[in-house]
C-alpha cells in the first residue's frame, strides 16, 4: 500500500492518519485533563474547589508551619565504622565482578557498591559471553535485591491459617522427618547454568537416591535441543555467530531481545550492521519471517509475514527450495514467491548465511538444521565447540512429572527458582502439585507455586550469594556476594547440602569444585577478579544426519482459521519472572510502547482516505473479550503496524495472581491458553481465536506511543504540509528561516543509495547552517570564545547499532534515581524517564520498517528551554551542559513547553516522598501505601551522588553529570588529561551494541571525535538552530527490494 | 607522666635512680640498650619488666639538655610547672572606646531641629491662613502631629520595610549553623590532638584526600594510639574508656576482648568498672575505692552507657554516635578530595583553627555565597597538573601576560551543576 510519500515517517495510526484529536493534543506539551479527573477517583469535583477562607487557612498554616519547621534544626548523627574495612572508603564506589543469572538468562556484570550497598549493574567487558553488554533485565537486577516482597525468613504452613514464620532448625527438622532414603523426590527448576549447583544437586541425590531433577524453561526451546540430538547426537544448543553471517534469516526467533543469549547475539549482530566506511559501505541482510512484529523483526531489513500455523510450512518450503527433495504443506503464492527470492539470497551467501527459528516443533528444527547444513553454516556461522547451556529444559519431562504426581508416585517436590504453577502451560500443574505430600519452595518472594507449598526455605538473592554459571561450555563465570544477606535467608545449595548431611560453607564447596574441575591450575583470585575463567573445555558434535523426509511430513500444518494468535516473550517481562520489578513493569515494550500490562496487538488497515482502522474497528486502549480455545479473558488492544492481517499477538508474562504490588493485577495471563504438540512440547500460538468488538476501555491505558511527540506532519486546509505544533500555535510562513516545517527527526536510506544520500544530507545540513547563521549572535564566535577549551561534552548515537532493547533506559533510571510513577500516572503522560527510545515506522504501511531513536536531552548550545526560565533554574555551563538546578526551579514548566525534543519531565506529584510536606502525597496511591520505591528498603538502591527530586520541579537528562565530575576528579588526581574511559554515561555502558558514544568533543583524539567525523551524521531538528550536542548517524537498511515487489 | 604506659611513668624518675650515680641515669636516657648490655642492675631490672620494648636512643642529647628535661619532668610531676601568672588574668584589659554616643547625640539634635522646623512651617502656614482668611486656627499639639495620618503611614511603611528586610535576611540564613558546637558523646579535644600533639588532620580524616567525605575516623583509628595511651590529660579514664567500650578493648590487659559483641551489659560493665576503679586507686594512691572512688566509677560508667547507647542501639558495643556538625543540604554535592588534593586548600580555611578548638564548632557559614566568593577569588593550581592542559587558551594568555591568573570561576566554578545534581 503506497498511500503516502516515500519520505514519511510515523509513530502510529493516529499521526499517519492525522487523527484531529491527536493533532490537537500533540501540539500541547501537557495533556489538559480536567482537574477533577487528574485528582484520581474524585467524583465530586466540588470538594476540590478552594474558597477564599480555605485559601487564607492554607496560607496561614503554610506560614506557621514553615516557621516552626525551620526553627528547629534537627541534630544529625554521623556513625563511623567501629573497625573500618580497608577496602571501603566512604564516598568511593567499589566494583565487584559477578554474574546476573535468572534461569537461562545470563549476563556477566560488575556490581557497583557504595559503602557496601549494591546500587548499579554495569557490564563486564572482559567476559567472553556478554562482552560488556547488558540487558534491561540485568540492569533491573539490583532493584530486585531490595524487593519489599522478599521473604524475611523461613516459613511453614500452619494448618488452615496459612503461612507462618518458622526457623531454619524447624525447616531442617521437617525435611528430616518427612524425607528418607526411599522418598521419591522431584526437584523442579528452570535451566541451571551453575556447574556447582548441579554438583550440589547430585550430592543431594546421593543421600536421597530416588530424587529426580526436572528442568524446564519458562519459554521453551526444547525442540532445538531434541532436534540437535536427532541430527547431531547432542542435546545442546550450538554457538551462533551472527557477526559472521551476511544473510540472517529468522523464523520468529527474537534473537536480539529474548532468544537464548540476546546480549551476545545483539553485539555480534551490530558488528555487521554498523557502517564503518561510507565509501565501501557493507552490512548484513536480515530477513525475519513472523506474524507479529518482534523486537528482532522490527530491526530486520525485510519481514515476510506468515501466520503462526504457516511457519512450519514456510521452513519446509525453504528447505525444499534449497535443495530438499521432499514435499511440505502448501503455502499461499505470495509467501512462496518471497521464499524463492530468499532462497536465492541464501544460496548466494553459502558459508556466510545463518538461519534460526524459535519453533518448538522438533521436525521444524530438524529442517532448520538441514537448511543450515545445506548452506554450509556449520563450522562457519554455527559451531558446536562451545555450545550454549542457556536452555536445557525439556517440556515433556515436566509432563511426565505431572503424570507421576497425579499417580501418587512422587512423595516430595522442591521448587528451585521456577514458578510452574504460573508459567507452565495449561493448568494441569497446580492440580497435580496438590497431590504431593511434601512441597517445599526455595523462592525469594511469594509466587503462584510457592503459595501452594508447605514450606518455604527462601534462597539468598544472587547479589548476596556465592555461585557460578557456565552459559557456554568452557566459559565459566563466578557470582560473588556484594552485600550481607538482608534477611534471614539461606542459600538453596546450602539447604540441599545440609539436608544431604554435609556441614560446610557453600563458598568452600564452590571453591573446591572450581579448583578441582574448572580452574585447571588457574588462579582463583584472578577468576574472581575478572568474574570468569575460560576453562577451555570444548565439545565436538557428530556430522549431520537426519530423516529429512520424515521431518518434512511432520511440520505443523497450516490452519485455515480466519484469525490466529501468537504468544511471545517481551524483552523486559520474560514469562513473568520480572513482574515484581517496577523498573521493568514501567519500561515500555519497545515495539508497542505500552507499559504495565500486555496488550493485544491487532492489525491496522488503510481505509483509503488517510485513515487507519484497527481490526474490528478497535482503537488503542479498547478492551475486548479474547477467546482462545474456548476460554475467554479480557484483553486491552493496541493497533500495531506490521501485524499480519488475520493474526493478533499477545505477550507472555502478565496477569500474575500472586506476587508483589507491581506484579498482581496487570494484564492477561496467557499461559492457560498454551497447548502442547504431539511430542508434548509447548506451542506458542493458537488457531482457535475470536476477538470481540469493543467492550469497554482501559481507564489507565499506559501507552507512551503518542507521548512527547516531536512534531507531527499534517496537511492544513490549504493543502500545505505543516507540523501539528503549528496548527496549535498559529501558522508560520512556509520557508521562514528556522521554521518548524520539514522537521529532520529521522534520516534513513538504503545502503545502495548511501552516496547519493550523503550528498543530499550534506546539502541539506549546509542549507540549515546557512539559515542558522542569519543571527545577531553568531554561534561560531561565541563557541570559540566559550567552548573551544576545557571540555565540551557531546554524544553520538548510531541508529544502525541501536536495536531498541531498552537496556539504556533502565540503566538511566538506576543511575539517576528516576522515579517510577505507576500505571495511572503513565496513562496521564507523567512517566519520568530521562531517556526514551522513540520508535518510528517508515516505508510500506502494511509491512513497515522501523527505526529506534534514543532521545534524551540534547544539551543544546542555543537551548530554547534556557531563555524562557523566569528564575534561571536551567542554564548553560562552560562545558556545554544544559544544567538543571532543582532547588531553583519553581515549576513554571515553560522550559518543557519550549523544548523541541520533549525531553523535560515534571514531577507532578511527590513520586519519591522527598517532599517536605507529606500532604503533597495523596491521590498518588490508594490509602496509605507509599509510591513505588519510596520505602526505606527500596531506597537503598538510590545513587547517593544524585539528588532525589521532590514535587514541583522539572528534571531531565544531565549527561550523567555526576559521572563527568567524578571522572574529571580521577584525571586531576592522577595529573593527566581526561580520557574517554574516565567518563562514560550510564546509557553508554549499558548498551549491548555500543550504539551510544559519549565524550569530550574538544578531545580530538577521542572515540567521540572519531565518530563525529562520520558523513552519515545529522542533528535532530538542526533547522531550529538549537545547536544540539548530540549527533545521530543515519539509519541504513539493506532491504532486498525483490522481496517487496 | 604519672602512669605507666609503654614504659615506666616519667614522673619520679630521679627518685627511682637515686641509688645510682647521676651519670648512669644520663647514660640510660641517652642510650638504654647499651646500659642493658653493660648489665647495669637497674637497667636489667627495667628490661626484664618491659622487654622487648626499648626506648629510642638519643645520643645527641647533651648533659644540659637532659638536666633541663629532668627539671621539666620534675616540675610537671609535682605541679610547680608551668608557673602561675601573677595577678588575675584580664585585669589589665582596657575598656574599648565606644563612640556610638556621638551618633545618638547627633540624631537627637537633628530630631529636635526637625521638630522645630516643622513647628515653624506649620506656624508660618497658620499665619498665612490668618492673613488670607482672618481666622487663626488653633495650633496642633505634639500628640496631634505625631498621630497624624502622614506620620502613621510613614511609620507603617518603615515597619514593613524593616520587617521585610529582616525576614528575608533571616530567611536566607535559615538552616545555617555557623558556630554550631554541639556536645559530643566523647569530649574529644581537637586542641589536644591536632594542636598539642600535632597530629595531621588527614591522619584521622583520611577520606579528605581521596573521597567526597573527609570521614569521621572509625574507632579502630583511635585505637592506633589509644591502645597505649589509656588515660587522657583532661578527663583521665572517663572519655577514652568510651572508645574501649565501643570496640571491645580491655585496658586492664591491653588486649581486645573475644566475643565482645555477644557479651551482656553486666559483663561489659565489670571490665570497665574495674579499669576505672583501678586507675582511680593508682592515681589517688589509695588501696580501696572508698565512697569517692565508687562515685567516680559509677559516674564514668553511666557516662559510657549514655554516650554510646540509644533507643536503636541498646549495647555499648558498636559505632560511636558523633553529632554531625557540618551539614550541607541534600542538594549540594561537595567533594573534599577536589579541594584538598587538587585545590590544595588548607583544612583551616574552611574549618578554622581547629587545632585551637577544645570543643569543635562550625567555623564557616557554609552558605552558597561563602562558597561562591571563594570560587571567585581562588586561583586554580594550573601549573604541574596536566589535566588543566586542555585549557589551552588560558595557558596561552598566561604565557603572553594578558592574563594574571585563572580562578575557579574562570573554569566554570560558579556553574549550578558543579555542585547541584
Amino acid at each position: 500500500m503506497k498511500n503516502h510519500k516515500e519520505e514519511e515517517i510515523w509513530i502510529g495510526g493516529k499521526d499517519l492518519g492525522s487523527d484531529p484529536e491527536f493533532l490537537k493534543t500533540a501540539g500541547n506539551e501537557f495533556t489538559d485533563t480536567p482537574l477533577y479527573e487528574t485528582m484520581g477517583e474524585a467524583t465530586e469535583s466540588e470538594s476540590y474547589k478552594t474558597d477564599r477562607r480555605d485559601f487564607l487557612k492554607y496560607l496561614g498554616f503554610g506560614l506557621g508551619a514553615a516557621t516552626v519547621a525551620s526553627c528547629d534544626i534537627p541534630v544529625k548523627k554521623a556513625l563511623p565504622y567501629v573497625v573500618k574495612p580497608d577496602t571501603i572508603v566512604p564516598g568511593i564506589p567499589n566494583y565487584y565482578a559477578s554474574s546476573y543469572v535468572n534461569g537461562g538468562d545470563f549476563c556477566s556484570v560488575l556490581v557497583k557498591t557504595r559503602e557496601g550497598r549494591p546500587i548499579k549493574i554495569e557490564g563486564n567487558s572482559l567476559s567472553s559471553v556478554s562482552m560488556g553488554g547488558t540487558s534491561a533485565r540485568a540492569q533491573a537486577y539490583v532493584l530486585s535485591l531490595y524487593d519489599t516482597n522478599r521473604f524475611k525468613g523461613p516459613i511453614a504452613r500452619d494448618g488452615e491459617k496459612g503461612f507462618a514464620a518458622s526457623t531454619w532448625d524447624a525447616i531442617d527438622a521437617a525435611v528430616k522427618s518427612n524425607l528418607n532414603g526411599n522418598s521419591r523426590i522431584a526437584i523442579i527448576s528452570n535451566s541451571i547454568l551453575s556447574p556447582t549447583t548441579k554438583k550440589a544437586i547430585a550430592r543431594f541425590k546421593s543421600s536421597f537416591p530416588n530424587t529426580k531433577h526436572v528442568s524446564y524453561d519458562p519459554v521453551s526451546s526444547s525442540a532445538m535441543l531434541l532436534a540437535n540430538e536427532a541430527t547431531f547426537g547432542s542435546k545442546v544448543i550450538p554457538d551462533y555467530r551472527f557477526d559472521k553471517a551476511n544473510v540472517i534469516v529468522s523464523f520468529g526467533a527474537d534473537f536480539l531481545g529474548t532468544w537464548i543469549s540476546p546480549i551476545e547475539y545483539a553485539r555480534q549482530y551490530a558488528k555487521n550492521r554498523v557502517i564503518k566506511d561510507v565509501d565501501n559501505a557493507s552490512m548484513s541482510k536480515h530477513v525475519q519471517i513472523e506474524n507479529g512484529m518482534s523486537l528482532t523483526g522490527s530491526n530486520a531489513d525485510n519481514r515476510i509475514l506468515v501466520k503462526p500455523s504457516q511457519q512450519g510450512a514456510a521452513i519446509a518450503a525453504l528447505c525444499n527450495l534449497l535443495g530438499g527433495s521432499g514435499s511440505g504443506p502448501s503455502l499461499p503464492k505470495e509467501i512462496m514467491d518471497s521464499l524463492r527470492v530468499l532462497a536465492d539470497e541464501l544460496k548466494g551467501a553459502r558459508g556466510k548465511a545463518l538461519v534460526v527459528s524459535n519453533s518448538n516443533n522438533v521436525s521444524e528444527q530438524i529442517l532448520v538444521n538441514k537448511i543450515n547444513d545445506v548452506l554450509g553454516s556449520y563450522g562457519n556461522t554455527i559451531s558446536f565447540a562451545h555450545p550454549s547451556m542457556q536452555r536445557q529444559g525439556i517440556d515433556s519431562d515436566m509432563n511426565d512429572l505431572i503424570a507421576d504426581m497425579n499417580a501418587g508416585r512422587i512423595d516430595a517436590v522442591m521448587v528451585y527458582g521456577a514458578n510452574p504453577a504460573y508459567d507452565f502451560p495449561g493448568s494441569s500443574f497446580a492440580d497435580a502439585f496438590a497431590k504431593v505430600d511434601f512441597k517445599l519452595s526455595f523462592a525469594q518472594s511469594n509466587d503462584e507455586t510457592t503459595a501452594l507449598c508447605d514450606y518455604v526455605a527462601p534462597d539468598h538473592h544472587g547479589l548476596e550469594s556465592w555461585g557460578d554459571a557456565e552459559p557456554k561450555l568452557g566459559h565459566c563465570h563466578l557470582i560473588q556476594p556484594t552485600i550481607n544477606p538482608l534477611f534471614n535467608t539461606r542459600q538453596a545449595q546450602t539447604s540441599l547440602l545440609t539436608w544431604a548431611g554435609e556441614k560446610l560453607d557453600y563458598y568452600d564447596y564452590l571453591k573446591s569444585n572450581w579448583t578441582q574441575n574448572i580452574l585447571g591450575g588457574g588462579s582463583w583470585d584472578k577468576a574472581l577478579h575478572d568474574g570468569f575463567h575460560n576453562s577451555g573445555a570444548s565439545y565436538s558434535a557428530g556430522a549431520f544426519s537426519a530423516n529429512v523426509g520424515n521431518a518434512l511430513s511432520n511440520v505443523s500444518k497450516p490452519n485455515s482459521s480466519d484469525l490466529e494468535i501468537n504468544f511471545y516473550e517481551t524483552v523486559h517481562m520474560g514469562n513473568g519472572q520480572f513482574a515484581n520489578n517496577p523498573w521493568l513493569m514501567e519500561m515500555p515494550d519497545p515495539v508497542t510502547r505500552t507499559s504495565w500490562g500486555n496488550i493485544l496487538h491487532v492489525p491496522v488497515k488503510f481505509n483509503g482516505v488517510r485513515k487507519f482502522i484497527g481490526f474490528n474497528d478497535l482503537e488503542d486502549g479498547d478492551t475486548v473479550t479474547l477467546t482462545v480455545n474456548g476460554v475467554a479473558q479480557t484483553a486491552v488492544v493496541v493497533q500495531q503496524f506490521g501485524q499480519m492481517p488475520g493474526t493478533v499477538s499477545l505477550s507472555l508474562g502478565y496477569g500474575r495472581e500472586v506476587g508483589g504490588k507491581s506484579a498482581v493485577g496487570y494484564g492477561t495471563n496467557v499461559n492457560p491458553w498454551l497447548t502442547t504438540d504431539a511430542n508434548g512440547l509447548t506451542q506458542y500460538y493458537a488457531t482457535d481465536v475470536a476477538v470481540s468488538g469493543k467492550t469497554g476501555e482501559d481507564d489507565d491505558f499506559a501507552s507512551v506511543q503518542y507521548h512527547h511527540t516531536m512534531g507531527v506532519k499534517d496537511v492544513n486546509t490549504a493543502g500545505e504540509e505543516v507540523v501539528a505544533d503549528e496548527l496549535a500555535t498559529g501558522t508560520l510562513v512556509k520557508g521562514f528561516e528556522g521554521s518548524l516545517t520539514n522537521r529532520s527527526i529521522i534520516r534513513r536510506t538504503h545502503i545502495a543509495d548511501v552516496k547519493e544520500f550523503v550528498h543530499h544530507l550534506h546539502e541539506e545540513r549546509h542549507h540549515f547552517e546557512h539559515l542558522n547563521e542569519q543571527t545577531l549572535y553568531p554561534y561560531d564566535e561565541y563557541k570559540e570564545d566559550l567552548y573551544d577549551q576545557g571540555h565540551h561534552w557531546g554524544m553520538h548515537v548510531d541508529l544502525n547499532a541501536c536495536i531498541g532493547c531498552g537496556a539504556c533506559t533502565v540503566a538511566c533510571i538506576a543511575e539517576n534515581n528516576v522515579p517510577i510513577v505507576g500505571k495511572h500516572e503513565v496513562h496521564r503522560h507523567h512517566e519520568m524517564t530521562w531517556l526514551r527510545i522513540d520508535r518510528y515506522f517508515y516505508g510500506d504501511a502494511d509491512n513497515p520498517n522501523t527505526v529506534y531513536q534514543p532521545m534524551m536531552c540534547q544539551h543544546c548550545d542555543n537551548a530554547p528551554c534556557e531563555n524562557v526560565c523566569p528564575v534561571n533554574a536551567t542554564n548553560h555551563s562552560s562545558e556545554g551542559l544544559n544544567q538543571m538546578a532543582y532547588n531553583r526551579c519553581v515549576g513554571t514548566r515553560y522550559c518543557a513547553n519550549n523544548c523541541p525534543y520533549k525531553v523535560r519531565r515534571f514531577n507532578w506529584l511527590d513520586y519519591t516522598t522527598a517532599d517536605l510536606w507529606p500532604s503533597n502525597e495523596p491521590e498518588l496511591t490508594k490509602s496509605d501505601e507509599l509510591p513505588f520505591g519510596a520505602d526505606n528498603l527500596t531506597r537503598m538502591v538510590l545513587n547517593p551522588d544524585v539528588t532525589v527530586r521532590s514535587r514541583g520541579v522539572i528534571e531531565k537528562c544531565s549527561f550523567c553529570t555526576q559521572r563527568i565530575q567524578s571522572g574529571k576528579l580521577v584525571a586531576k588526581k592522577e595529573g593527566r588529561r581526561l580520557e574517554d574511559r574516565d567518563v562514560r554515561t550510564a546509557c553508554q555502558t549499558a548498551c549491548p551494541t555500543g550504539a551510544i558514544t559519549f565524550g569530550d568533543t574538544n578531545n580530538k583524539k577521542g572515540q567521540l571525535s572519531k565518530k563525529l567525523r562520520s558523513p552519515l551524521n545529522y542533528v535532530v531538528l538542526e533547522e531550529v538552530n538549537t545547536r544540539s550536542s548530540v549527533n545521530y548517524s543515519a539509519k541504513l537498511i539493506n532491504k532486498i527490494e525483490k522481496l517487496d515487489a | 607522666m604519672k602512669s605507666r604506659s609503654t614504659g615506666p611513668a616519667l614522673g619520679g624518675v630521679e627518685e627511682r635512680w637515686a641509688d645510682y650515680p647521676q651519670e648512669d641515669l644520663y647514660a640510660w636516657i641517652r642510650n638504654s640498650s647499651s646500659l642493658i648490655d653493660a648489665g647495669h642492675p637497674r637497667a636489667t631490672e627495667l628490661w626484664n619488666e618491659w622487654k622487648p620494648t626499648v626506648m629510642q636512643a638519643f645520643n645527641e642529647l647533651t648533659d644540659d639538655d637532659i638536666a633541663s628535661l629532668l627539671t621539666y619532668i620534675q616540675g610537671v610531676n609535682d605541679g610547680t610547672y608551668p608557673p602561675q601568672v601573677a595577678g588575675t588574668p584580664g585585669a589589665e584589659v582596657t575598656v574599648e572606646q565606644n563612640n556610638n554616643w556621638i551618633y545618638y547625640v547627633v540624631f537627637g539634635i537633628l530630631s529636635i531641629l526637625a521638630l522645630f522646623l516643622t513647628r515653624m512651617i506649620s506656624n508660618l502656614g497658620r499665619i498665612v491662613t490668618k492673613e488670607e482668611t482672618g481666622v487663626l486656627q488653633p495650633s496642633k499639639t505634639i500628640v496631634e502631629s505625631l498621630t497624624s495620618k502622614s506620620v502613621i503611614s510613614f511609620l507603617l511603611f518603615a515597619l514593613v520595610l524593616i520587617g521585610g528586610y529582616t525576614t528575608v535576611k533571616n530567611g536566607i540564613a535559615w538552616g545555617r549553623q555557623q558556630n554550631y558546637a554541639p556536645e559530643q558523646p566523647i569530649k574529644f579535644s581537637h586542641e589536644t590532638h591536632a594542636g598539642m600533639q600535632g597530629i595531621d588532620c588527614q591522619y584521622c580524616h583520611d577520606g579528605a584526600r581521596r573521597s567526597k567525605h573527609a570521614v569521621i575516623p572509625a574507632a579502630n583509628t583511635c585505637m592506633n594510639c589509644h591502645s597505649a595511651v589509656t588515660k587522657g590529660s583532661l578527663h583521665g579514664t572517663a572519655e577514652i574508656s568510651k572508645i574501649y567500650a565501643s570496640v571491645g578493648f580491655d585496658p586492664n590487659t591491653l588486649k581486645y576482648i573475644d566475643n565482645y559483641e555477644n557479651m551482656s551489659e553486666d559483663e561489659i560493665a565489670k571490665i570497665y568498672k574495674k579499669w576505672i576503679g583501678d586507675s582511680y586507686m593508682s592515681d589517688a594512691g589509695v588501696e580501696s575505692l572508698g565512697r569517692e572512688g565508687e562515685r567516680i566509677v559509677k559516674e564514668q560508667w553511666d557516662g559510657i552507657v549514655s554516650s554510646l547507647t540509644s533507643d536503636l542501639k541498646p549495647s555499648v558495643y558498636g559505632p560511636i554516635p558523633w553529632t554531625r556538625i557540618h551539614n550541607l543540604p541534600d542538594h549540594v554535592y561537595f567533594n573534599h578530595a577536589q579541594h584538598v588534593s587538587i585545590g590544595k586548600v588548607e583544612c583551616q580555611q574552611c574549618h578554622g583553627a581547629v587545632e585551637e578548638m577544645e570543643i569543635l564548632e562550625q567555623y564557616a557559614p557554609l552558605s552558597m555565597g561563602w562558597c561562591i566568593n571563594c570560587h571567585r577569588e581562588t586561583e586554580v593550581q594550573f601549573v604541574g597538573n596536566e589535566y588543566y592542559n586542555s585549557y589551552e587558551k588560558y595557558h596561552n594568555e598566561l604565557s603572553d601576560g594578558s592574563r594574571e591568573k585563572v580562578t575557579v570561576e574562570d573554569i566554570g566554578g560558579l556553574e549550578c551543576q558543579k555542585c547541584h545534581y
